[in-house]
């Protein structure tokens, strides 16, 4: 059937206006939306602008590499705090899709649990780190996988290719790139370098465009390196022998301090119990932390005596062939003081008998000769001087260590009791030092009188490689004067020679000129008072031929062993280390 | 010579004498296709890294596209038009099954099933689908207007109903892709309104698709949340609002002339879909105002030539086929760029020849080269009442360039 043309044509018409009208509309729209683009697009376009900017433009700190640290071994040095970079695993949840599958492909790669895995990317966050630490291999592996919304990062990390060697000396480095105790701490600003700064529009991840030209760099610049006073090989020995010696003496803790005394360089300094800074963050007791021998002072006992009767010398109150009638105890504000150590009894004493028998009667009667006769205001003032202002207990020695402690030296004129507070001091109880204060003020007594700055670091190297040298620093060298340092080396190397079978020397190389002096501390109760049945082991001494090459400071910490603790705990760990020190590291003989 | 099957035609055969086609309407094709692939190419890189894929996925993978699209314009354009009608019954079966295989064979894509995988390449179902019911919506409508049923209501407009019934369940809730729907509605409103279907039933119609559209979207949370950013699209740039906040962002911050080719940012990772539903944002932001105006202007100068080949067509089954084809891309083109404008709700409609994705190319490429074929047959002049009262024989010597006489339909004569 064939409709007739008129009716067909009409048809078409209608459909001809239909569709007319129908792409006016169409091109209505299209105005609207030129109108609408005009209105963003030009109009709008500052704000929006902006807006963009706000999302794509980001700043970025470029860390600085921090400076890497440094030892002596023999003529070498040689790196014991390196850096090293590890990958950190992040998740950004909101382009995870497959998590389950993820998370035990994870599992198969790096450990750990995948349901943790899971967990962690679906928190409702756009970064969430899903383990840290992970190698290259590891982090090779996971790139492979190619996830989508899975991304790592590379951290820089603190690595010890000697392990824990010296640890609370170095300190570590935190999450957040920041030196804790030790070198870490007290150079923290030297070796973290200058961060450099990134300013750059980014893509949504934060990477930077290569596009764009605009980004604003400052280059960071590379932390300085550090070289320590410290010997390696030195410092390993001392540690061994240490802990051996602690073991010996059943003692949980100590410390040992080599010293230079004729430049105050450290040589080696050890403390028990350590820790593995690398697993800084295992650790559950946090005094583990601390560098006892510069952060923990204690009273320490008649190792004292050498100083006070340094002092006396010095002052010219006694000279070396002073005697004395020791009544075996004195009566000081109605207090006995007596001798607990090697009792001599009553009787006739010299100078030298006062550190060999280890008299406080002794060295209370040297505190007596600097009032004239008895401790008064003048006898407290002078040993004040002495104390604080020769030997600088009560300050900070500076050294670059994190957390130093400076100890408590008491007050001459005011308070109460003072008179046997002050005898007290003279045979080392009542005032505190750290092992550290001992050792620098014990070397400018032997080394004729100068007080140089203990330190620990030989020099400093900055990113353009050249090294700076940090200089002994001497405070004053008028500590005592260069006769009265002979008469202390003479006086100690004699006090070893009497008692080295009691120290448990059984072959002393007197050749080697060791010298030294014991202290057992009585232990402050934190109530007052002392305890009766609680020491502490010190011994201070020396090693070198005419002229003391090393000063030694030992430290125990209330050992277990029976017998004085300074004589039994503390002298076998000196002994040990002066015969290590003269078999490996060049002890000059006696007239060489 | 074996008798031919007489060609199913409402009107106008004398007039089907095949002269040279509407090249205008190919070279705009082109231009549009390489501004897509220009774009694409140029934000490549950038994808290839928040993607994870290699440097030249999205520029290979478009140049495939464009060269099927090629081969099927080809194939075509040089098909007669009445082919379609012969194979529009197998056509919407196959639509229908490829609709309802999403939800066996199909991929899950952001929560909703859309592309069928075949052998590794994915095939978006929706797309076939408007194509089928476009080629089969305009038979039915001819059928009608050469019976003079379109206004008959059991004829013409109960099975148009039920076909916008099925859609709706099949595309819309199956597999809960509103966008489609739109666009297949737009298509369908469009060739009934131009097919005459008075504007009483016009507005019923209209009537029972807004009642549907309320009720699918409040019935989806996702929905709701969505027309909720187009409300507000500032309020949260960060979870709902995001993508509509970004491609805001692109299109501002374009200015007059544009950031440059190369210096597109939005497309590194903070605007979503870059290279498909979001790319006239990224185009604006490398080209500014001014080239968004140019692409519109390309836009109309499309639909201009479509419009035109169907005002000049003399057959009305053609007509149909154009008049879908141009409700269809014009629908398709409103949708994705009011979208990036703020103007509309995000929907997850490509751009025509710009977006990357190569089944929206292919029928993109076999609707231009069903218009192109229409554009062969069409008249000089307007069709007007002299040429159906015995002057037909005048047009022949007002003909646009003859290109021979022959033709396998009409030259039989």
């Amino acid at each position: 059937m064939r409709l007739p043309h008129k009716q067909i044509s009409s048809d078409i018409r209608s459909t001809t206006i239909r569709i007319r009208f129908w792409y006016a509309v169409l091109l209505l729209v299209m105005g609207v939306f030129i109108i609408r683009l005009f209105f963003l697009q030009i109009i709008k376009h500052d704000y929006y602008k902006k807006v963009a900017l706000q999302g794509q433009l980001k700043e970025y700190e470029i860390k600085a590499e921090r400076g890497i640290i440094s030892a002596h071994e023999g003529k070498n040095t040689i790196p014991i705090v390196l850096n090293e970079t590890k990958f950190t695993l992040f998740a950004d949840p909101k382009f995870i899709t497959n998590h389950d599958s993820v998370g035990i492909a994870l599992q198969q790669i790096i450990g750990g649990n995948a349901n943790d895995y899971v967990t962690k990317m679906k928190l409702k966050t756009r970064y969430s780190v899903l383990a840290k630490k992970l190698s290259k291999e590891q982090k090779d592996k996971i790139s492979k996988l190619d996830y989508k919304g899975i991304g790592l990062r590379d951290e820089s990390y603190r690595t010890y290719p000697q392990g824990q060697l010296a640890a609370q000396l170095l300190g570590f480095v935190n999450e957040d790139g920041e030196g804790k105790y030790g070198i870490e701490q007290a150079l923290g600003n030297d070796l973290k370098g200058v961060p450099g700064e990134l300013k750059a529009i980014t893509d949504a991840q934060g990477v930077p465009l290569v596009t764009n030209t605009d980004n604003i760099i400052t280059e960071p610049k590379i932390g300085k390196r550090v070289l320590l006073t410290l010997d390696i090989s030195m410092q390993k020995q001392v540690e061994d022998i240490l802990k051996a010696g602690l073991d010996a003496a059943k003692s949980k803790s100590g410390s040992v301090i080599v010293m230079d005394p004729n430049n105050g360089a450290i040589k080696a300094m050890a403390n028990f119990p350590s820790y593995n800074p690398a697993e800084y963050f295992k650790v559950e007791d946090g005094n583990v932390f601390n560098n006892d021998s510069v952060s923990s002072p204690l009273e320490v006992g008649s190792v004292m005596k050498v100083l006070t009767a340094a002092a006396a010398l010095d002052k010219g109150v006694v000279s070396k062939d002073s005697t004395y009638n020791d009544p075996s105890f004195y009566n000081i504000d109605g207090y006995k003081i007596t001798n607990i150590e090697e009792d001599g009894g009553a009787g006739v004493r010299s100078v030298s008998d006062i550190l060999q028998l280890s008299l406080n009667t002794g060295a209370t009667w040297l505190l007596m000769q600097m009032g004239g006769g008895e401790i008064n205001i003048k006898a407290r003032t002078v040993w004040h001087d002495y104390m604080a202002d020769h030997y600088r207990f009560g300050r900070l020695t500076g050294i670059e260590q994190g957390y130093e402690s400076e100890g408590v030296v008491p007050d001459p004129i005011k308070g109460f009791g003072l008179n046997l507070q002050y005898a007290n001091t003279a045979f080392g109880q009542g005032v505190t030092m750290t092992p550290l204060q001992l050792a620098a003020a014990i070397s400018s007594v032997l080394n004729g009188g100068s007080y140089y700055k203990p330190r620990l670091v030989d020099g400093l190297t900055d990113g353009a490689g050249v090294f700076t040298a940090k200089k002994s620093e001497k405070i004053r060298s008028d500590v005592v004067k260069p006769e009265v340092s002979r008469i202390i080396q003479n006086l100690m190397e004699y006090t070893v020679e009497k008692n080295h079978n009691i120290y448990g020397m059984p072959v002393l190389r007197t050749q080697y000129g060791v010298g030294g002096k014991t202290g057992t501390a009585q232990i402050h109760k934190p109530e007052g008072g002392y305890y009766d049945d609680k020491f502490n082991g010190m011994f201070t001494g020396f090693v070198g031929g005419d002229k003391p090459q090393y000063v030694i400071v030992v430290r125990v910490n209330e050992p277990k062993i029976s017998g004085y603790a300074g004589a039994r705990a503390a002298a076998p760990i000196f002994s040990n280390v002066t015969n290590m020190l003269i078999d490996n590291f060049g002890v000059t003989p006696k007239g060489q | 010579m074996r008798p031919r099957r007489r060609p199913i035609l409402a009107s106008g055969e004398a007039k089907r004498r095949k002269h040279h086609p509407d090249y205008w309407l190919l070279v705009i094709s082109i231009v549009l296709m390489m501004i897509g692939l220009i774009v694409v190419y140029a934000i490549s890189p950038g994808l290839s890294v928040q993607k994870h894929v290699t440097e030249n996925y999205y520029v290979s993978k478009q140049l495939i596209a464009i060269a099927l699209g090629v081969f099927t314009f080809i194939v075509v354009s040089n098909m007669s038009i009445q082919t379609w009608r012969h194979i529009e019954r197998p056509l919407i079966i196959t639509a229908g099954i490829a609709s309802l295989a999403v939800r066996v064979i199909g991929e899950r894509v952001n929560g909703a099933y859309r592309w069928i995988q075949v052998g590794g390449i994915s095939f978006q179902a929706a797309e076939l689908i408007k194509f089928a019911l476009l080629i089969w919506i305009a038979g039915f409508l001819s059928d009608r207007i050469r019976t003079g049923e379109i206004n008959d209501y059991q004829k013409s407009f109960k099975p148009l109903i039920i076909a916008l019934v099925l859609v709706a369940i099949v595309v819309g809730k199956v597999q809960s892709d509103l966008g489609s729907t739109g666009v297949i509605i737009a298509i369908m409103g469009t060739m009934i309104y131009v097919a005459g279907l008075p504007l009483k039933k016009l507005a019923v119609i209209a009537g029972v698709v807004g009642v549907a559209v309320v009720v699918l979207v409040l019935g989806s949370g996702y929905r709701r949340e969505r027309l909720n950013t187009y409300l507000n699209p500032n309020q949260d740039c960060l979870t709902t609002g995001y993508q509509a906040c970004q491609a805001l962002i692109s299109v501002g911050s374009g200015g007059m002339f544009g950031l440059g080719l190369g210096r597109s940012v939005q497309a590194y990772g903070y605007l979503p879909e870059a290279a498909n539903d979001s790319i006239f944002a990224i185009f604006a932001e490398k080209f500014g105002f001014v080239g968004t105006t140019v692409l519109i202007a390309l836009f109309v100068a499309f639909f201009s030539r479509l419009k035109k080949i169907i005002e000049h067509s003399t057959d009305t089954y053609s007509r149909f086929l154009v008049t879908g084809i141009l409700a269809w891309l014009s629908t398709q083109t409103i949708i994705n760029i009011g979208a990036m404008i703020g103007l509309l709700p995000l929907k997850g409609i490509t751009l025509p020849f710009i977006s990357s994705g190569g089944t929206s190319i292919i029928f993109v490429s076999a609707a231009i080269g069903i218009a192109f074929q229409v554009s062969r047959y069409t008249t000089y002049g307007l069709i007007t009442n002299n040429d159906s009262e015995g002057n037909r024989n005048d047009d022949s010597f007002s003909r646009r360039r003859l290109r021979g006489a022959y033709h396998p339909n009409s030259g039989s004569r």
